[in-house]
């Protein structure tokens, strides 16, 4: 008797790599994401004209093939402003999560590895921190320091660390119980290598993906906070002030307000769909938020 | 003390230093600007003399401590000082504001749960092309910025259309039907992306609850499919659903903040933006310390909220 | 509120004709049930034994219609002479919980947490009975004393995890039992919990059935229930019944020989170290199944006819066997190993 022949055949290409981001969507989101970021950093060869050239001739002009996405109320290319405001509103969000990543990490490796009484001294402050909304925290900052694009960054970052550092705790909390942590420890190993080394690398699944969250909402925050005539102050292109200015002409010219808003939408899209990708291969617990 | 009560306890006491903590901070803000807060305040207007008068009106001159006890005491007396530009009591602006940033909260939030739950509902029970329109609308929801939504249902509603007013406020009191005219854009506004969180959570609770066990013996047992989705599956799902409201008013005071001023509406948030560009720090530090309250009291709302759903929390945690 | 099939409280409850059951997981068919057929008459105990993952739950779903919509249905089950496949959804719900119930492994899972078990209980009689809530809850107290279970009502209200596990399995049995149905099939009942238990558990599902005359279908994977309780067996292998007779037929003659190797490999106090005699070879992959007989592989007495599948056949009454090499039903067989030496299922 023979078996009849499997019906199975090994997985194509794109399969393999649809599985390893974790889905059809995530490997969308990737791509995505990896296109806005070559866009951000390639901004000065990309635009085709000086975002602040003014031109009287082309005030309010509608999308055409030398202005893709039009002009605005002084003439001047909003894809090309598009483009360098998206460049600053991506490196806010990169370099808040990063920041607070810096900060935060640490401080929820040894919180979780320790525990105890070291536990409750770093997260309780950070915990307070918590205690106020996000955006009226970054508010707050800037009423103290002054507005700019710095200061948001500072502030997200700030608003961030306990986020990361919850989130990594929890995650060194189930690490450090696992049999590999006490395998190294009865090798004789230092306390020090074995958080860095071994619990470490295990536990930042959910951290990363929290982070690919925060990235969105940094980028919401940040434009929130320019819109608001809080955040990049002028010189500084920044798409928050590109959808305050763009109010003032919404119906004769909605595209100066349409394309800023869909590149901070398309952005936190590829964030989030990065981040449910991330989501199921590296925390099926569930940890990040 | 039965646990529960413990819990309420708890809670309350907890509630406290977190409280004060705050206050300290509010209290700090101003005394945290680099340079002198007074000079930046009077801006152009600063002389040595009335930068001297100013500070010693505020209290600036005091010891630290002095300065916090006696705002303290004021705090507790409901005077919180006066608007630096326009002399007008704080408290006096607080209680006109209060109200609109109140409305806006509440009823966007209002209006995402009778949004969202539903929705939640039905995309769990569904077909499955109706939880991927549902997954859809969620991802959408959750990227599109929301004040550029408002902007949007502003070009929409008040500039194609002309059915409703892009800004202005008018209070509920002197005219309620005025007043929802105003507000129902600014509500939609906040409301579409809270929605959309709902209603992921929602889902997920409710998908999550109709795959356990009991769920299948409640089939067994021929007990309508209509009685097991509303009133075993769902009630399953109101503790995440309560944890993702209190994580959400956080966010939903902030966006209220951005969508008073978008819409020129007279609340708490506007007041603050406005007070931080005027460098008017007693208004700011007015400001802050108002949301920042109503944001710690809702908290302490939503936690006791928990205690009363799921009787086996309160228990763990006295 | 009345049920679409009658109370005979005699006869031929459950009829079930060449059953089969099968899955489309992604891109593969998984064949989880294959040409079973069996009948419970009123106040009979049947069990089905067989090891995890032969199937014998899925059967149990099938019969109860709580298998989604990936799985394919053929065959007949007919309940109190009905035709289950005839009925809509509706009525199949109306079925549910009223004529039919179904008890499950663990108890604790099986009751939702966040409501009182009198509540349970009430809830499967409201779900069936025009009755006031009152009523309901007169009814509900009745039924819990009735398993066992003391001062039922000041305990009315408690939740499921205030309650031990052996009163729990008894909540469950009390809400299955509610509106006295015809047929009650028990899915592993006493597997979580433990052996003193147990025990307790299976009287009272016997003191049950005495009282009410309903007829059980009992699965289990345990020889031991199956003979404290059971009237009659059906042996399940690989979604195929390999086997079905009276208890004391199957453990004094057993037929097949999958049947011979599980009683075989039970171990008893009396045998010597070291011998546990175990069945060699690996159950089959029920998406790729063999073509005939499915313990072809592992079988010492495969021959070149196991390649299609035996039906089950009377060898004396009340005791059938699906086998090629039994003599009593192929005549001629010869029941020894076949010439081409060992099971086919050693060498893959």
């Amino acid at each position: 008797m023979t078996t009849a022949a499997t019906t199975r055949s090994a997985p194509s290409h794109l399969t393999r790599l649809k599985r390893r981001t974790g889905g059809g969507e995530a490997l969308v989101g990737f791509l995505l994401l990896g296109m806005l970021v070559f866009i951000a950093a390639g901004a000065p060869w990309i635009a085709p004209h000086d975002p602040e050239a003014i031109a009287t001739g082309r005030v309010l002009g509608p999308p055409d093939l030398g202005h893709l996405f039009g002009s605005d109320a002084l003439g001047r290319d909003v894809f090309s402003r598009v483009l360098y405001a998206f460049r600053v509103s991506l490196s806010v969000a990169i370099g808040s999560v990063i920041l607070a990543a810096l900060i935060g990490v640490p401080i929820g490796l040894i919180a979780g590895y320790r525990g105890g009484r070291v536990d409750a001294m770093l997260m309780r402050p950070l915990d307070l921190l918590l205690a106020l909304p996000a955006l009226l925290l970054a508010i707050a900052l800037i009423a103290i320091i002054g507005p700019g694009a710095l200061t948001v960054l500072v502030a997200a970052a700030l608003i961030y660390v306990p986020i990361l550092a919850r989130v990594v705790r929890g995650s060194v909390m189930v690490t450090k119980q696992m049999p590999y942590v006490d395998a190294a420890r009865a090798r004789g190993v230092a306390e020090r290598s074995v958080m860095i080394r071994h619990v470490l690398p295990n536990s930042v699944g959910p951290a990363v993906i929290q982070g690919t969250v925060l990235m969105g909402f940094a980028i919401q925050i940040e434009a929130a906070l320019s819109f608001l005539g809080l955040g990049a102050q002028p010189p500084t292109p920044s798409l928050g002030v590109m959808l305050s200015d763009g109010r003032d002409v919404l119906t004769q010219a909605p595209w100066v307000e349409i394309f800023p808003g869909l590149a901070i939408a398309i952005t936190v899209l590829a964030l989030t769909l990065v981040g449910d990708g991330l989501r199921r291969r590296l925390d099926p617990r569930g940890m990040a938020r | 003390m039965s646990p529960r009560l413990r819990y309420v306890v708890h809670r309350l006491l907890a509630t406290v230093p977190i409280l004060l903590a705050m206050s300290l901070f509010v209290f700090l803000m101003i005394r945290l600007v680099p340079g002198d807060p007074v000079r930046t305040m009077l801006g152009f207007r600063a002389t040595d003399e009335n930068v001297a008068t100013i500070r010693t009106a505020l209290g600036l001159d005091q010891p630290l401590l002095d300065q916090y006890l006696s705002w303290l005491g004021g705090l507790m007396r409901l005077d919180l000082g006066q608007d630096f530009i326009s002399k007008v009591p704080l408290t006096e602006l607080l209680s006109e504001r209060l109200p609109v940033t109140l409305e806006l909260t509440f009823l966007a939030m209002g209006l995402a749960l009778a949004i969202g739950i539903p929705a939640g509902v039905i995309a769990a029970t569904r077909s499955k092309r109706t939880g991927r329109a549902s997954t859809a609308f969620v991802v959408a929801s959750i990227s599109i910025p929301d004040f550029w939504l408002g902007i949007m249902l502003v070009l929409l509603f008040a500039g194609t259309f002309r059915l409703l007013p892009p800004s202005g406020y008018t209070p509920f009191a002197e005219d309620p039907v005025a007043n929802l005219r105003y507000m129902i854009l600014p509500i939609l506004t906040l409301a579409v992306a809270e929605a959309a969180y709902i209603l992921r959570t929602t889902r997920g609770a409710m998908e999550e609850t109709l795959g356990t066990p009991f769920i299948t013996f409640l089939r067994a047992r021929g007990i309508s499919e209509r009685r097991i989705v509303y009133q075993h599956a769902l009630r399953s799902a109101a503790v995440p659903i309560v944890t993702v409201v209190g994580i959400q008013l956080g966010v939903l005071l902030g966006g209220a903040i951005v969508v008073e001023s978008l819409f020129a509406l007279p609340g708490v948030g506007r007041m603050i933006v406005t007070g931080i560009n005027q460098r008017n720090y007693p208004v700011v530090q007015a400001g802050v310390l108002a949301v920042a309250t109503l944001f710690i009291l809702l908290n302490l709302v939503t936690d006791l909220l928990y205690g009363a759903l799921d009787p086996r929390l309160a228990e763990a945690d006295a | 509120m009345s049920a679409p099939l009658g109370t005979p409280a005699t006869g031929r409850v459950l009829d079930v004709q060449r059953l089969g059951v099968r899955f489309a997981v992604q891109d593969e068919v998984v064949s989880a049930v294959s040409n079973v057929s069996l009948t419970i008459d009123a106040g009979e105990i049947v069990g089905v034994v067989g090891e995890s993952g032969c199937g014998k739950s899925t059967l149990a779903m099938a019969i109860m219609g709580l298998l989604g919509s990936t799985a394919h249905i053929t065959g007949r089950v007919e309940l109190l002479g009905r035709d289950l496949a005839g009925l809509t959804v509706e009525e199949r719900r109306q079925v549910r919980g009223d004529r039919m119930s179904m008890i499950f492994q663990d108890p604790l899972t099986s009751l939702d947490p966040a409501f009182g078990v009198g509540d349970q209980v009430a809830e499967t009689i409201r779900a069936h009975r025009t009755v006031t809530p009152a009523e309901a809850r007169a009814r509900a107290i009745g039924l819990l004393e009735s398993v066992g279970i003391p001062a039922a009502a000041t305990r009315y209200s408690d939740p499921p995890h205030r309650l031990s596990g052996g009163m729990r399995q008894r909540v469950v049995i009390a809400t299955a039992l509610a509106n006295d149905p015809a047929l009650l099939i028990a899915d592993e009942p006493s597997t979580a919990l433990d052996v003193t238990i147990q025990a307790q558990l299976l009287s009272l599902l016997r003191d049950q059935r005495d009282a009410r005359g309903m007829a059980i279908l009992l699965i289990t994977h345990d020889l031991g229930v199956v003979a404290q309780l059971c009237d009659r067996v059906a042996v399940m292998y690989a979604g195929q019944l390999v086997e079905t007779a009276t208890v004391e037929q199957v453990f004094r003659a057993p037929r097949h020989p999958y049947t011979q190797a599980l009683l075989a490999a039970q171990p008893s106090a009396g045998l010597a170290r070291g011998s546990l005699r175990v069945i060699g070879g690996q159950v089959p992959d029920l998406s790729d199944p063999p073509p005939g007989c499915r313990f072809a592989p592992r079988c010492p007495l495969v021959r070149p006819e196991c390649d299609t599948p035996p039906e089950l056949l009377a060898a004396q009454p009340g005791h059938s066997v699906a086998c090629w090499a039994d003599p009593a039903t192929h005549p001629g067989a010869a029941a020894t190993a076949s010439s081409t030496g060992a099971p086919r299922g050693a060498a893959a």
